[in-house]
């Protein structure tokens, strides 16, 4: 099983090898055009698109629409170019609802001539070699993706092929059980009272095993040895009964916080914004998606098109890509709850990022590392109370609890002044 | 010196009836019924192994099966575009106003679910009634209509205008005429609306009409100074107050303005400053306003105009006829009356409850001579809340019934069911052509309507009111409409013609009438008020006849002082019977007699037992008018002799689940007479078939005739502070059971002042709306299961003949008559004891305390052994005998997904088997803290509220840190006055209570 999953990564892999080189002969000769690119990301596809209209213009043709010099000035300073009068200006200035684009007094000119290069290269059809790479590399995205599904399927096949070796397996000995009766027949017929030395060995195990199980300490340790086993494992499924560790339900939406937390390095409070003033933390409103996503669609990874996460952000909160309009008809995102506290049990995440300054890891572990988010803390009333119990309380700065720590010192002196040693503890702060 | 003066809880325990003996040792009702198991033939039985293994594999199949079940998924789904001020998890608070009270919404995700009073508003800015905090509920009604309809069908709203205006233009074009019933209007905008509504449909008139009217008053201010107006007391400006009937604590007028005025003369603010005002009342039935009176005389409804003839006449030394001469003891309190007035005027007040003009009149004339006018009353700004008149709508029966109207509109007027003559209201509808009700439900009058065109909540809606002349308060939605209704101004507008969204025009009537310069509409709407008036007023003389007012009083006293005089009256909760169907206020106890869900003749208990009636029987009040209701007998201590009290309000039949036939209908014997209602009327009873057993909440729990009520006089206080207070300033050496709990950081606690404290009940309310407290429903609270977490204890003590206080029970058996009884109303929660005898008990430590004082419950901990209620000195610990969020058995109250949209997302509702009680809304505590700690600055003192702090209108509860020297609490607690109950048990209880202090006359 194994085996195979290993033989189709290495395949892939080399097929990935044989794209990723033959993608690097073809960009040796044009290394402008792949800093034009980054360039492109970095400062211009918040506005621009190369084939699609974003918040400005689509870049396509762009150069064949303006000479160069004229394109170095406006993207250095397009008010300027607006202020002196140019026409072309003015008139591209006002054919787009006099959306001011930011001056890049920062980039020289050569970037400037490599995004261009970057640009047409873009928007030409797709040459065969790049293509023919591209497809590599979905085939590898697609494999990895995949690999679970392969994986099943190998499963049956070996279960197949494990039951026919079985069926033949038991073929073969009836047919051999067949032969020795057949032999034991001729040769009880033949000489009586001769013992078989093969069944003999066989006959021995069996006996050991009586005279074992005769043994009434082996088999008394061996009982307690099985009951202790048991009742461990019983022990441990009951006090994990409602204990969701490590849940991980598929969303609707596959919304990776490796990429938004980790590769974008996006602060958490960006989107889970009730955090710090609200109990609940809060799962961003798609609103608060919007705010990158009008312009951050991920289509240079799906042929131009939309990416099919993306998109479902669109169809919920109904936005035209194309046409750059909300429609009426929304359909709200129902993502699964991972974090679930009993109704019993009162938690605020206000008081424990905002007054405690505790990171946000330190209750949902490595958030930022996970493509799919699971539940990493046990969530269990041992778990906070620990916490409770070993936690310094934050009262620098904080005039709060200024009082209270000088009654506190009066009481007990260099005593550390942990959430449980002001109360944190007490049944009534978390349940009422 | 300790008074050893006797409190009872009620006439049972005063007379140890046997079933009270019986059950007063128990914490609950029924025993478990330990003794069927543990008898001889429980004890032999003989359980066959093979039954054993069966019942074992059986169960340990079915926990292995229930423990099969799946974790539920939980889904997340966040806003698709959240608007910018709402964040879940944390509230966002609205300025409104609800029946011109300025008020403070707390809303959460979108839903209010927590009414608090405008403390920055200049009228009722303490606190709310029961039914302003219980409003919040009415907007969760599950018995509302869902969109408007015509007969049993949902129709359109555009099929509800084509339809209306059809019928408006054929009653136009006919010259018939059109007219809107409605209960008081005091909204600028809407009569705005109803203007151009009527420049419209030239025929169409406004008629006003309140179940209980003040018609008489207006008549008799429009007769003796030409103003038909109310006009707004100053009780504040009184040093001596009489009240003659006026229930003006509660439910008379604005009962919470008029409680803050009140108190500012009797609180322990006022005291400490040694100014107190004295409070005499008269009246027949025992009011809440009764209860706290210093004075209390109880006269029949038939004597309250003698009685303000026999006063007028030792007032002014004249000799007007009628005045009173049978009831001696009013007689003798009229002289000592007077005299006490003619020293204070023009810091004096008369008020009378009666809604008869010459009353009033004379009234009026007793006030003038006092100098009232400009002092304590003040005519030229006049109080908008009622203007209902009487005559006309006795007018529009008359001309409904000659056929001359096409069309009506009801708008907030249920006559079907509040109009004493309910027939005549049939078939005067019945010959309108053409009915629009705009009820939120199928009430009694919209059965008969052709079109219901429902009527948003004022949660869900836009407007304004002008209670008092110059003073605005807008009213801003909170949730869209829940469901498809529309406003009544909304639906005028359009059928006017005019397209104009209601709150465009509010938002423009404002801009153009009401707001100031330099102010604009988004200041209005967050301060919620605008006061553009003047108080004060001017002095009035009176110049009326005052002879032929003496004349026609005698000839209508006359009139009722026949058999049995009954006094009608409206009970703090329920009211008049417009929220009927919320189940907070049916279940909250009235202030006086304890009842809950029903209404009840109360009968004062030595004539009961000589027309031989007694508790829980049930008897037939019939009038003269051939009207009969059978209703249980409450023996009330307090009500005059000759006479019952019966409350209006209750006796809805098409009010809701909840609220459908809860008790009887009394309207039926409100007179019509000289053109104004009368809330009293001559009847017979006569003892009916069967009992009923009330669901009181009063003798629940027993005081063993502990010391727990302590009182003096004023005059006593003002020598000695902490006269009657047990608080002697030497302290005994205790012996600790206990370890002492370090309290280093915070320590919260209460002071609580029987002096203000007038027993509304407002805060039981606010209570159960913060903490999610179950409504339990009639049959429950009469096994004593009541959940709320904060009552009202009443205590009883009885006065002789000779102005002494009774004080063994003997000697009270032997008093001639039970109505001179005076009242204390004790709040009573959990004491969150240092030393708490539930913590010992409990043997899941469910129970423990906490460092900053508070005794916690942990629900999830609770097994529900009961030993802490046992063990509770105090009886306020709540057991949940059944899973009140989930079972059909309450399916009446809060027991649906709709309604429990009401519930507070920071408390969890307690499930069947678990004990509650009084957390010292421990979820404010910490949202107070946290914020602070947020903010990085200490907590102040105000910061937290509790909830029944913030109800009561009176301030009587005061909540804070006791560790803070200068807080309010720790201030109040240092009073001279404060005692804790029951702290002998050295139970070192955190809530103090301060004597009540009553300002009697030296004899």
């Amino acid at each position: 099983m194994r085996n195979i999953s290993l033989i189709f990564r290495r395949v892939a892999k080399s097929v990935t090898l044989v794209a990723i080189l033959s993608m690097a002969t073809l960009f040796v000769q044009a290394q402008d055009i792949k800093e034009g690119e980054s360039l492109f990301k970095a400062d211009c596809s918040a506005c621009h698109g190369v084939d699609r209209a974003v918040i400005g213009p689509a870049l396509k043709g762009v150069t064949e629409r303006h000479d160069e010099a004229w394109l170095i000035s406006w993207i250095h300073n397009s008010q300027a170019l607006i202020a002196s009068g140019d026409e072309a200006a003015i008139k591209l200035f006002e054919d787009h609802n006099k959306l001011m684009m930011p001056a890049f007094p920062t980039l020289t000119e050569d970037n400037i001539r490599n995004i261009l290069a970057y640009v047409d290269d873009a928007s030409k059809p797709a040459p065969a070699a790049a293509g023919g790479a591209e497809g590599a590399a979905g085939q590898q995205a697609g494999a990895s993706g995949d690999v679970s599904n392969f994986m099943f399927g190998g499963l049956i096949v070996v279960l197949i092929i494990a039951f026919l070796v079985i069926l033949v397996l038991n073929r073969v000995i009836r047919t051999l059980d067949r032969i020795i009766l057949k032999n034991r027949e001729s040769i009880t017929e033949g000489e009586e009272g001769e013992d078989d030395g093969g069944e003999s060995s066989g006959k021995v195990f069996v006996d050991k095993l009586k005279k074992l199980s005769r043994n009434k300490k082996l088999v008394f340790f061996v009982v307690l040895g099985i009951v202790a086993l048991l009742s461990t494992a019983g022990w441990n499924v009951m006090w994990n009964v409602g204990v969701h560790e490590g849940y991980q339900p598929v969303q609707p939406i596959k919304f990776s916080h490796q990429l938004h937390a980790g590769v974008n390095q996006i602060d958490c409070q960006y989107c889970h914004s009730g955090a710090a003033t609200s109990k609940n933390a809060s799962i961003p409103s798609l609103n608060v998606c919007m705010n990158c996503h009008n312009a951050v669609t991920a289509s240079e990874k799906y042929n131009g098109e939309v990416s099919p996460e993306i998109q479902k952000i669109y169809n919920a909160i109904d936005w035209d890509p194309d046409t750059r309009t909300y429609g009426t008809d929304t359909k709200p995102v129902e993502w699964i709850r991972i974090h679930n506290l009993p109704d019993l049990a009162y938690f605020n995440h206000s008081q424990h990022v905002t007054v405690a300054g505790i990171e946000c890891q330190r209750c949902h572990g490595p958030v930022e590392t996970m493509a799919e988010v699971y539940q990493y803390s046990p969530l269990t009333m041992k778990w906070c109370i620990e916490c409770h119990k070993e936690t310094e309380v934050n009262s620098k700065d904080n005039a709060y609890y200024d009082q209270l720590i000088a009654a506190h010192d009066k009481l007990k002196s260099g005593e550390k002044i942990t959430a449980a040693v002001l109360g944190g503890i007490e049944c009534g702060k978390c349940h009422y | 010196m300790d008074s050893n003066k006797k409190y009872w809880k009620g006439l049972e325990e005063l007379h140890q009836t046997p079933a009270f003996v019986e059950k007063k040792g128990s914490e609950f009702t029924e025993n478990i019924p330990i003794e069927n198991v543990l008898n001889e033939a429980g004890l032999s039985t003989k359980t066959p192994r093979r039954d054993f293994l069966k019942a074992l594999g059986f169960g340990v199949g079915a926990v292995t099966l229930a423990a099969c079940q799946r974790t539920p998924i939980h889904k997340s789904v966040p806003y698709i575009i959240k608007p910018e001020e709402v964040t879940p998890g944390v509230a966002n608070y609205y300025a409104s106003s609800y029946k011109g009270q300025s008020l403070v919404i707390k809303t959460r995700e979108g839903r209010p679910i927590f009414v608090e009073a405008n403390t920055k508003a200049l009228f009722a800015g303490n606190g709310v009634s029961p039914s302003t905090q219980a409003s919040v509920l009415d907007l969760y009604d599950m018995s509302k209509l869902k969109g408007p309809r015509s007969g049993d069908e949902g129709i359109s709203w555009e099929e509800v205008d084509k339809q209306v205006i059809a019928a408006l233009n054929s009653a136009s074009n006919s010259g018939k005429q059109i007219r809107i019933v409605s209960s008081t209007i005091n909204s600028p905008s809407a009569l705005a609306a109803i203007n151009e509504f009527t420049v419209k449909y030239p025929t169409a008139k406004l008629v006003v009409v309140d179940a209980v009217s003040y018609t008489g008053m207006i008549k008799a201010n429009e007769l003796s100074f030409g103003k038909a107006v109310i006009p707004q007391y100053r009780f504040d400006n009184a040093d001596v107050i009489v009240s003659v009937g006026a229930d003006f604590l509660s439910t008379w007028l604005d009962g919470i303005e008029n409680t803050k005025q009140y108190m500012a003369n009797r609180s322990h603010t006022s005291l400490k400053n040694g100014k107190m005002s004295r409070h005499i009342q008269f009246e027949s039935g025992l009011s809440l306003t009764g209860t706290n009176a210093d004075v209390r005389v109880t006269v029949k409804p038939s004597e309250e105009g003698p009685l303000l003839i026999a006063l007028y006449n030792e007032l002014t030394g004249s000799a007007l006829p009628n005045a009173l001469s049978e009831n001696q003891k009013a007689a003798t309190a009229i002289k000592l009356v007077a005299k006490e007035l003619n020293q204070v005027r023009g810091k004096a007040i008369l008020v009378a409850g009666s809604n008869d003009a010459n009353i009033q009149s004379l009234v009026n004339a007793i006030n003038v001579h006092l100098g009232s006018y400009g002092s304590t009353i003040d005519l030229d700004n006049a109080s908008n809340q009622y203007k209902g008149d009487d005559q006309a709508f006795a007018e529009f029966l008359r001309e409904a019934n000659s056929g001359l109207i096409d069309v009506a509109f009801f708008a907030e007027s249920n006559p079907i069911y509040e109009y004493y003559d309910s027939k005549s209201v049939e078939d005067a509808l019945s010959k309108i052509k053409f009915k629009v009700s705009f009820a939120d439900r199928e009430n009694e009058t919209a059965s008969f309507a052709n079109i219901i065109a429902p009527n948003s909540n004022y949660l869900e809606s836009w407007g304004d009111s002008e209670a008092y002349a110059g003073y605005y308060t807008l009213v801003q939605p909170t949730i869209n409409p829940v469901f498809d209704s529309r406003q009544f101004e909304q639906s005028f507008l359009i059928w006017a013609g005019n397209t104009t969204s209601y709150h465009d025009y509010v938002k423009a009537y404002w801009e153009q009438n009401i707001l100031p310069q330099g102010k604009n509409w988004y200041d209005a709407l967050q301060e919620g008020f605008e006061f553009k008036g003047s108080r004060g007023g001017s002095a009035q003389s009176f110049t009326s006849s005052v002879s032929d007012l003496a004349n026609q009083i005698g000839t209508q006293s006359k009139a009722i002082a026949k058999d049995i005089e009954l006094q009608l009256y409206l009970s703090g909760g329920v009211g008049d019977g417009k929220q009927g169907n919320n189940a907070y206020l049916l279940e909250l106890p009235d202030p006086v007699s304890k009842v809950t869900w029903d209404n009840y003749a109360a009968i004062e208990p030595k004539y009961a037992e000589s027309l031989g009636i007694g508790e829980n029987d049930l008897v037939e009040v019939k009038a003269e008018n051939g009207y009969s209701i059978i209703l249980p007998v409450l023996i009330q201590p307090g009500q005059a002799a000759g006479t019952i009290s019966v409350a209006l309000g209750f006796g809805r039949t098409k009010a809701g689940k909840a609220g459908n036939d809860v008790g009887k209908n009394a309207y039926p014997f409100v007179r019509l007479v000289n053109g104004s209602l009368q809330f009293n009327n001559s009847v017979t009873i006569s003892k009916a078939a069967g009992t009923y057993v009330l669901a009181q909440t009063q003798t629940h729990q027993t005081i063993e005739g502990r010391n727990i009520i302590r009182e003096t006089t004023f005059a006593n206080y003002k020598t000695n502070p902490a006269h009657g207070s047990g608080n002697t300033g030497e302290k005994h050496k205790t012996y600790d059971l206990w370890n002492k709990y370090e309290q280093p950081g915070h320590s919260w606690v209460m002071a609580i002042d029987l002096n203000a404290c007038t027993g509304c009940g407002a805060c039981i309310v606010a209570c159960s709306v913060e903490n999610n407290v179950p409504v339990v429903g009639r049959d429950e609270v009469r096994r004593r299961r009541e959940m709320h977490w904060i009552r009202i204890d009443r205590y009883y003590s009885f006065e002789n003949d000779n102005n002494e206080a009774v004080t063994r029970e003997g000697e009270v058996n032997r008093l001639s008559d039970l109505s001179q009884v005076t009242v204390v109303h004790q709040p009573m929660l959990c004491q969150h004891c240092d030393h708490a005898p539930c913590e010992t008990v409990c043997p899941v430590l469910a129970t423990v305390h906490s460092s900053e004082g508070l005794n916690h419950m942990a629900y999830n901990r609770c097994f529900g052994t009961r030993y802490c209620a046992n063990n509770c000195p105090y009886k306020v610990r709540r057991f949940n005998w059944f899973n009140y969020w989930n079972d059909s058995r309450f399916d009446n109250y809060l027991n649906n997904e709709f309604t429990q949209l009401v519930l507070n997302p920071d408390v969890t509702s307690r499930s069947r088997g678990v004990m509650e009680k009084c957390s010292m809304c421990i979820q404010r505590i910490q949202a107070g803290k946290l914020k602070a700690k947020a903010e990085k600055r200490p907590i102040k003192d105000g910061d937290i509220q509790v909830a029944c702090a913030a109800a009561c209108p009176s301030n009587a509860i005061i909540f804070g840190d006791r560790n803070d020297p200068d807080s309010a609490v720790s201030q109040a607690l240092k009073n001279e006055r404060v005692y804790y109950v029951l702290e002998e048990l050295n139970v070192q209880p955190g809530v103090g209570y301060m004597t009540k202090v009553r300002n009697t006359f030296e004899a």
